[in-house]
């Protein structure tokens, strides 16, 4: 259990807290203004310069010595910050963690502030100009997704009832898309995604750069080797490369460290022989987030 | 020390640049509707976003978009996005 769970998880994971979906901590920031600002600006926080940086070329930046790491350490504080957050042309505050599929059922049937929506990805749009409907948003958050037409799905329903938004997930889940869920800003959280790299605005930082903008997950994928029938399916599903085909032992091998706990490869696997089992039962990998 | 450290990482960069006049600013093409690029890259090196600065009658709705590197080191200087541009409008160089 993370740093997060123990302050901000009453006992639990920090994302099953229903406290943070809680309207009133909108309402206690500001959050309806903040948001609405940030989401109508949204594709230009990279490019936009606060403080006299923006993020084009970061990864040249943080090549530079002793300078990159200082940026990468501002970087961080600003994802990581836990103050109330001033300014909507930073992603103060947005971080996030990978979720398994069950999380995300929880999450959405017992936690998940009405309305729930589900709007159409924006980075899947602003890195290649997609419209695909997989973001799913609650309260606060779904109203102003409300006055911005470029994030309204044009075909499919997208206000959605609990279950319907489960299904969805599920769908998505199906498809090989990465579940994540954020905190955007802290402490409010409202965006599960359905996340999908190197489109991914959230998960290219800790992938291409080594920033921390998300956690891997609670959970860690684990072989029934004795289920296993070796047709390696599950090794092209797995967007991290965690997992390889052994040809001597003819059974796919799961890097532990590599692995973020998304479990969409599971889906893939014809005997179920993966399954997912918390963190804290590798003791090596227990806090490596 | 500071310039001779920046230098010495300048030199290896990869440089892109798009004519705002061909494409996006609501001048050119709109690069909502044409996003070739975006999608030929594999690695995803571009974004697509307003225009910072520009004048919307709508701010909820915004019209001039244009196109920007944001990553450049992650380009593979593989060309695909110059041969893919129909305007013509993208140069990268080594």
């Amino acid at each position: 259990m993370c740093d997060y769970c123990m302050k901000h998880g009453a006992g639990g994971k920090w994302y099953l807290n229903a406290s943070h979906y809680a309207d009133e901590i909108a309402e206690k920031y500001n959050l309806r203004d903040f948001l609405l600002e940030q989401y109508k600006n949204f594709e230009q926080i990279s490019v936009r310069k606060v403080g006299g940086f923006n993020a084009v070329g970061l990864g040249y930046t943080l090549r530079i010595p002793i300078i990159g790491r200082i940026v990468k350490r501002i970087a961080e504080r600003m994802l990581h910050s836990r103050r109330p957050p001033t300014n909507p042309f930073r992603a103060e505050g947005h971080i996030g963690q990978v979720v398994p599929l069950e999380d995300a059922e929880e999450i959405l049937r017992t936690c998940a502030a009405e309305p729930i929506i589900e709007k159409n990805c924006m980075c899947r749009y602003m890195s290649r100009g997609v419209k695909e409907a997989c973001c799913i948003n609650f309260g606060v958050m779904s109203e102003i997704i409300d006055k911005l037409p470029r994030f309204i799905p044009e075909k499919e329903k997208y206000h959605l009832s609990r279950e319907e938004a489960i299904e969805r997930f599920r769908e998505h889940n199906r498809k090989g898309y990465i579940g994540t869920i954020w905190f955007g800003p802290f402490p409010y959280i409202n965006n599960l995604c359905s996340c999908e790299s190197p489109e991914c605005a959230g998960l290219r930082p800790r992938l291409d750069f080594g920033v921390m903008s998300i956690y891997k997950a609670e959970y860690l994928i684990d072989l029934e080797v004795s289920a296993c029938r070796g047709c390696g399916d599950c090794v092209s599903r797995c967007p991290f490369g965690a997992l390889r085909m052994d040809r001597s032992l003819g059974r796919p091998v799961v890097d532990q460290n590599r692995c973020y706990g998304c479990g969409v490869c599971r889906h893939v696997c014809p005997t179920g022989a993966l399954f997912l089992v918390p963190r804290d039962h590798f003791p090596a990998l227990a806090g490596s987030y | 020390m500071a310039g001779f450290v920046i230098g010495r990482g300048s030199r290896k960069r990869t440089r892109i640049a798009i004519e705002y006049g061909r494409c996006g600013d609501g001048i050119g093409v709109d690069p909502r509707e044409c996003g070739l690029c975006l999608r030929a890259c594999d690695p995803a090196v571009f974004l697509l976003h307003e225009t910072l600065g520009a004048r919307e009658e709508d701010p909820l709705d915004p019209q001039a978009w244009r196109i920007t590197a944001l990553w450049p080191s992650l380009c593979t200087r593989c060309g695909r996005c110059v041969a893919v541009c129909p305007e013509g409008a993208i140069t990268v160089w080594p």
